[in-house]
């Protein structure tokens, strides 16, 4: 049922341990399943490429049967670092709420929370859905067994706080994600790659989209401006925002290593004071090495 | 069969130069290809009913028997169902249907049902028929196959934008190589020896569509709804066209604002304008309308 294939043997790879055999009245199957980056498809399709875009290893796959034979399944990832982690639940989230791991969200029949290097999802199965205090009661089960350390990228939290829309920020590596959640070209121009992190957030008033990338270095960085600038914006002239075909704008600015755009601002002036907010967060924050 | 990509930025798709990653209308410089399967205008054939689909796992299989033979009349433009089979498959044919199996929203299988007895109503042996999803490369009757069958529901996905009649086709390559720029070259999975002309019938079903997503896989029947449809059509890109556009309606009216799909399902648009393997523009998709009209959405 949990699909096919390729998977290794949970048991034998020790992937179980934390995850409690019982929980108030739930029993954790003795049969697990363990997918990784190669076998990944064999679970998910498709899909598996959002967790590959991250520092993913290997997901365990086990079924919780409760009250009435009512069967649950839990997912947990290894996604290898804290950062990571909280990237994969950022994607896709929509709200979130706190009090179990870093943070989790409960949407439908699933519940999601990211701890420490994990992302833990529970579900309900179509047609015999558990009760919310249920995958509650076990998502927080779970959590007690995992690293409690949850801090957030540094970047995500260099981002300024003033017209920040709530839970719109996504933590990410690649141009694949970038262009999932804000389209901008085909090429790469910002010459992201496995080691660049990035955040992107959206702003009020209307609807614009703050992106900071941190590269390795300073040359690193200089070259995906240039890029971005010659490919998106050779119309700049300076550091002036640019007008473009939506009436919206565009800025542009690098700061050591970091890349700062910003996108779709409803006026030159929100622009420019966006980006030069995160410039000077990005100063202020050199220490913590963002 | 290589392509040259070229490097469209938002900002061209603004200006109009191309808009088919955006979901708006088509325009990608397109250059030539050998996969030539496009036609001038392609037919498909909406068909819906009210009460086909109550619920995601809860199909009327009488009336999706009724319903498909009513769309094959149309799109093949026989006087009977029978006829329409024998019209695209002959009895020497070695046949897969190629379902999907996604255990949240499969192909119903009253749907596959239907689609078995049609090719077995054309004549083929019952050894030369195979139904699969994830093992059709495993599969021996799939392996010698000489006509295909699509089938799957139409749902949003994370990666593709849409899982699509084209996204089917991706367990027809393994390891997966098509994940790229948000699986933008599905189309070539139609070009593979196993593949390449052999499609006789794509059924897109849109009984119990997917609107939204959960995270990057799950799922919540909150965001499906009973259309009640049958897209059918032996344009895989066109009947995903007009799939993609009910999606696309559909999340206009819930969220009360043109939310785009993320990613946005541009492997359509690119599978025929970059790889010419069907109709993905309006202006050339010859849609008939069915049985039940309200809430068409298009």
């Amino acid at each position: 049922m949990l699909g096919c294939g390729s998977q290794d043997s949970a048991s034998s790879m020790g992937t179980l341990g934390p995850l409690p055999h019982q929980i108030d009245g739930w029993t954790r199957s003795d049969f697990a399943q363990t997918y990784n980056r190669q076998t990944i498809f064999d679970y998910i399709n498709g899909a598996g490429e959002v967790y590959r875009s991250y520092a993913f290893g290997h997901v365990t796959v086990v079924a919780y049967t409760g009250p009435e034979n009512i069967a649950v399944t839990v997912e947990l990832f290894d996604m290898g670092n804290p950062s990571d982690a909280y990237g994969v639940f950022s994607y896709g989230r929509e709200r979130e709420e706190t009090g179990i791991g870093g943070g989790y969200e409960h949407r439908g029949g699933v519940l999601c929370f990211w701890q420490n290097r994990f992302y833990v999802c529970i579900a309900s199965e179509p047609g015999a859905a558990a009760s919310d205090q249920a995958l509650v009661d076990i998502a927080r089960a779970i959590s007690e067994g995992l690293p409690a350390e949850s801090d957030r990228p540094n970047l995500v939290r260099l981002l300024p706080a003033e017209g920040l829309v709530p839970f719109s920020e996504r933590f990410f590596h690649l141009q694949q994600t970038l262009n999932y959640h804000y389209y901008v070209a085909r090429e790469n121009l910002l010459k992201l790659n496995v080691r660049t992190t990035a955040v992107l957030a959206r702003y009020r008033p209307g609807a614009a989209y703050l992106l900071i990338v941190s590269y390795e270095n300073e040359s690193a960085a200089a070259d995906a401006w240039l890029s971005f600038r010659d490919g998106y914006v050779p119309d700049a002239e300076g550091s002036r925002a640019v007008a473009t075909e939506n009436g919206k704008f565009v800025a542009l600015r690098t700061y050591s290593r970091f890349v700062v755009v910003v996108f779709d601002a409803e006026s030159e002036a929100q622009a420019e004071q966006l980006a030069q907010a995160a410039l000077d967060r990005l100063a202020e924050s050199m220490d913590w090495g963002a | 069969m290589s392509q040259e990509r070229s490097s469209l930025t938002r900002r061209d798709f603004m200006r109009g130069v191309g808009s088919v990653a955006l979901g708006v209308a088509a325009g990608f410089p397109a250059p030539a290809s050998a996969n030539t399967a496009q036609t001038d205008t392609s037919r498909v054939v909406l068909i819906r009913n009210p009460d086909v689909a109550l619920g995601v796992r809860d199909t009327d299989g009488v009336l999706v028997q009724q319903m498909l033979d009513d769309a094959m009349v149309a799109l093949f433009r026989q006087d009977d169902a029978s006829e329409c089979w024998r019209q695209i498959i002959r009895p020497d044919d070695v046949v897969g249907i190629k379902t999907n199996g996604w255990r949240f929203l499969p192909t119903p299988p009253e749907v596959e049902q239907v689609l078995r007895r049609g090719v077995l109503q054309a004549g083929v042996p019952e050894g030369n028929v195979a139904m699969e999803d994830q093992r059709v490369l495993r599969n021996e009757v799939f392996r010698r196959s000489t006509a295909l069958i699509n089938t799957r529901p139409m749902r949003t996905h994370s990666w593709s934008g849409v899982g699509s009649l084209l996204k089917n086709y991706i367990t027809f390559s393994h390891p997966p190589d098509y994940h790229a720029d948000a699986c933008a070259s599905l189309a070539e999975l139609w070009d593979l020896p196993i593949t390449r002309g052999k499609t006789r019938l794509n059924v897109l079903v849109m009984l119990t569509p997917q609107f939204h997503n959960i995270g990057p896989h799950h799922f919540d029947p909150s965001y499906t709804w009973p259309y009640g449809g049958l897209i059918v059509s032996t344009d895989p890109v066109a009947a995903d066209a007009v799939g993609l556009q009910i999606i696309q309606r559909k999340r206009r009216l819930v969220f009360g604002e043109d939310r785009p799909l993320q990613p946005t399902a541009h492997h359509i648009a690119l599978a025929d304008t970059e790889y010419r393997l069907g109709n993905a523009d309006m202006s050339r998709i010859d849609l008939v309308r069915l049985g039940w009209e309200e809430n068409s959405l298009i």
